[in-house]
């Protein structure tokens, strides 16, 4: 690949990446929107949340079922424990990495 | 740019757990796509342009089996559409600013700053665009720095990508923890949890992703809405699991709705 395949790779990636993001936030702060559709968005972040962990826990690069993941569900676990306990994001990624590691160590 | 002087520093302090967690995987992005024949100066474009840990892994790991341009670019496509949820949900908060603000503001919203944003829009009442869009720019400047770093140091360092991936997935988790209000919400959780895993790998696209939060939203809040009326429902009753913000203590009293 040539210099200019790159630039014209990191263009068109950046107007893929860029349309989805302005779209909706220009549709939906400029119009009178009903209250239904605000009450369903209240659940987007649970929903997605969970949805983006799920994919990290249970799905491969290749988009299979990943049954080798006791090490990414019992960080998780302790994730979920201590984010309720200390309230606090640093301390709650902090653990995380330090348990992905460990656990990736002992099994 | 010019801003009121302790203002960025507040903002800096929320934004830094997230602009740590990004030094790790930000470099190990940028080794990846030193590796896909990305020179500095490119890394340094995309990471601005596009600010998507997952499409830059992607675009790195394509490039690297040789993937065709149309591929790549459709891959990223059904990878980023999940924005589109995250500025829908934001847009009730942000109604009052004006359309080139607007423009500004999504070019660098991304997963992680906008779970921070979303949380204090919901909790933090002097919470606003200008303090949003502030800590969109500090996870940038980290994002592209890191980036750029790595793919200098190339392959100096070797380190297991999955495991430096899961600062992201921790991240998430505390974001999701933050989000759990009622017993309601945990259902939608592992409704979401089923649903996704399994629209993910049939769909063989992050698409299944957007589906399933679209479609287990919609049932939270058509339970919600069911349930409304009802006096103290087992299933909206408040959990209590929410930081304790500190401008929460003069709001008043606490209900199981955060929107006015």
């Amino acid at each position: 690949m040539s210099d200019l395949d790159y630039l014209i790779l990191i263009v068109l990636a950046a107007l893929v990446a860029f349309v989805p993001r302005v779209v909706p936030l220009l549709y939906f702060s400029k119009r009178q929107i009903p209250e239904w559709f605000n009450e369903w968005m209240k659940y987007i972040p649970v929903a997605l949340f969970t949805a983006l962990i799920a994919k990290d826990v249970f799905v491969t690069a290749n988009y299979t079922y990943n049954s080798k993941n006791l090490t990414e569900i019992l960080s998780t676990i302790l994730v979920f424990i201590v984010a309720a306990k200390t309230k606090s994001m640093g301390i709650t990624v902090v653990v995380g990495l330090v348990a992905i590691i460990a656990f990736a160590a002992l099994f | 740019m010019k801003v009121e002087d302790k203002n960025w520093y507040k903002v800096f302090k929320i934004a830094l757990p997230l602009c740590m967690s990004y030094v790790p995987i930000g470099l190990a992005c940028g080794i990846l796509l030193h590796s896909a024949g990305f020179n500095i100066l490119f890394v340094g474009l995309l990471s601005i342009l596009v600010f998507s840990g997952g499409a830059q892994f992607l675009i790195a790991s394509m490039l690297v089996t040789q993937a065709p341009l149309l591929q790549v670019l459709l891959m990223l496509f059904f990878l980023e559409m999940r924005y589109a949820l995250l500025s829908a949900s934001l847009s009730p908060y942000l109604k009052k600013e004006p359309l080139p603000f607007l423009v500004y503001f999504s070019a660098s919203m991304n997963d992680e700053n906008y779970a921070i944003n979303y949380l204090k829009f919901a909790t933090d009442k002097k919470w606003n665009g200008h303090r949003a869009v502030m800590v969109n720019h500090f996870s940038l400047l980290f994002w592209t720095v890191s980036n750029m770093i790595g793919s200098t140091i190339g392959n100096l360092i070797h380190f297991d990508v999955n495991l430096v991936n899961f600062t992201l997935t921790a991240l998430f988790g505390y974001m999701l923890v933050m989000q759990v209000k009622n017993l309601l919400s945990i259902i939608v959780s592992g409704l979401s949890m089923v649903l996704s895993v399994w629209l993910i790998i049939a769909m063989k696209s992050t698409m299944g992703l957007v589906v399933a939060t679209l479609a287990t939203s919609f049932v939270g809040f058509l339970v919600e809405h069911l349930l409304e009326g009802k006096h103290k429902p087992l299933l909206l009753r408040s959990l209590r699991l929410r930081r304790r913000h500190e401008s929460f203590r003069h709001l008043p009293k606490e209900t199981t709705d955060d929107h006015e």
